[in-house]
């Protein structure tokens, strides 16, 4: 009986990884989503404090859905390498602070959005888009998330909104204030609009 | 009838004072191609699939006090007019002005599938417009959307026509008012607006506030979306400007005021 047991409980610990394995980029994205969508429609938190709670609560399925150091450093392409170890660490912080300070309030705002996920596919051996569509009262609106496979898990490094990249737009921006300015400039223009936000 | 002819021609010189530069900055940068660059490292590859698309600025300080000037527009007068607007009139009913215009633009989409050789989109733009028109209250429903029909919009217009013959953007233009463009879609746009039923409503005057109504009704469908694009951008002319160049690219229909509009529907 015993030994059932611990063959039962080995079997188990080799299923775990399996199974981390084999969710698709589309069942990674869309579990995450919907664990987001459960957060914001949860009624019992019309408090008071209800959006900082969100906010805390989004913040790490965020965290374990985003690869943030690879989405912010594809926004700085080759630039990556002309900051010095220090640099792209302070530098993907601030982008992620530049990110939640610009998105946090319209991901809280949606309420009835639906999101419909359509089909994925592999554009690299790692990695692979995701199709998806949020559907208000409105309008329908496509987005396409880029995903990246890195230790067993689906990350995404991309988000295409109707097409428009947020990459490739934030890539545009950084790529125009480094060919003026020198790394030191592009980090302290970021800090001051992190500050901004907050004050 | 006479005015327009003034509007076009005034265009076309203004156009043709550009022309220099034009040929300028073609010569620097290619339009529509990803900027070229030195021979890319190992670690560079994986970025190959998506450098930026790259246009040529040339008229950068006028762009960007238009682009200025613009945005002042929509926050002192667009916005407000719109936000008043939306209080008056229940969302649904905008939804299906909304579809209205969109609807009455049909020639120039179908027009457009024509000139690419895409009797597909041309087909089922003709097959929208008809069912819209006839069940679906002149267009201000869209039962061509519906499960069963499922014809889908395929929004193209003169400059994607262009486009498809292999016409580059040239240059960034943002013009006052119409937002940001370029030189080919200025021309495409030009283009269109013979293939508008609006722009042949007598008087002249009766056809501009139909547009401008349609611009009010279109933006109070969407208040909320250029404040986030600009909260988001380090740089906010550049964010446009990109935008605007992705959208187009991947086969959006022509620019809102401020930011390239949402279809309800896309093609391709």
């Amino acid at each position: 009986m015993k030994r059932i047991t611990l063959i039962g409980l080995l079997m188990l610990l080799f299923l775990f990884p399996a199974t981390t394995l084999a969710a698709t980029p589309l069942e990674t994205v869309r579990a995450n989503v919907n664990k987001v969508l459960e957060i914001l429609r949860d009624p019992t938190r019309k408090a008071q404090f209800a959006k900082e709670i969100k906010e805390d609560k989004i913040r790490p399925v965020f965290k374990d859905m985003f690869d943030d150091v690879e989405l912010a450093r594809r926004t700085l392409g080759r630039n990556w390498t002309s900051l010095n170890p220090s640099q792209q660490e302070e530098f993907v912080t601030l982008f992620r602070r530049v990110l939640e300070n610009a998105y946090a309030d319209k991901i809280l705002s949606y309420k009835n959005e639906q999101v419909v996920f359509d089909r994925e596919t592999m554009i690299a051996t790692n990695r692979a888009e995701v199709y998806s569509r949020v559907i208000t009262s409105s309008k329908e609106i496509p987005v396409i998330y880029r995903v990246i496979l890195k230790d067993g898990t689906w990350r995404v490094y991309d988000v295409v909104i109707e097409n428009v990249s947020l990459v490739q737009n934030y890539r545009s921006q950084f790529n125009e204030i480094l060919a003026k300015n020198k790394p030191d400039n592009l980090l302290e223009i970021l800090r001051n609009k992190v500050k901004e936000k907050k004050s | 009838m006479r005015k327009r002819w003034i509007v076009i021609y005034a265009l076309a010189i203004i156009l043709g004072c550009c022309l220099p530069c034009m040929a300028e900055s073609l010569r620097e940068k290619a339009p529509d191609t990803p900027v070229l660059s030195p021979p890319l490292q190992e670690e560079d590859k994986e970025y190959e699939d998506e450098e930026p698309i790259a246009i040529a600025d040339p008229l950068e300080p006028f762009n960007r006090a238009m682009f200025t000037f613009n945005d002042r527009l929509y926050f002192w007068v667009l916005k407000p007019v719109a936000q008043g607007y939306k209080e008056v009139v229940p969302e649904p009913a905008r939804v299906g002005i909304d579809r209205f215009f969109n609807n009455l633009s049909f020639p120039v989409r179908f027009v457009n599938c024509l000139l690419q050789a895409n009797l597909k989109g041309a087909l089922s733009e003709l097959g929208r417009f008809t069912i819209n028109t006839v069940w679906g209250l002149g267009g201000l429903l869209d039962p061509a959307s519906n499960e069963d029909i499922n014809l889908r919009p395929y929004r193209e217009d003169f400059g994607r026509t262009l486009s498809f013959y292999g016409i580059g953007h040239g240059f960034f233009i943002t013009w006052p008012l119409l937002g940001p463009s370029s030189l080919r879609d200025t021309f495409g746009f030009a283009g269109d607006t013979f293939l508008s039923p609006l722009s042949y409503v007598e008087p002249w005057y009766a056809g501009t506030l139909a547009k401008g109504y349609d611009k009010v009704n279109a933006v109070s469908l969407r208040i909320g979306d250029y404040e986030s694009l600009k909260e988001a951008a380090i740089d906010p002319y550049i964010s446009v400007r990109n935008a605007y160049l992705q959208y187009r690219a991947k086969g959006g229909g022509r620019s809102g005021l401020i930011a390239p509009p949402a279809g309800k529907d896309k093609e391709r």
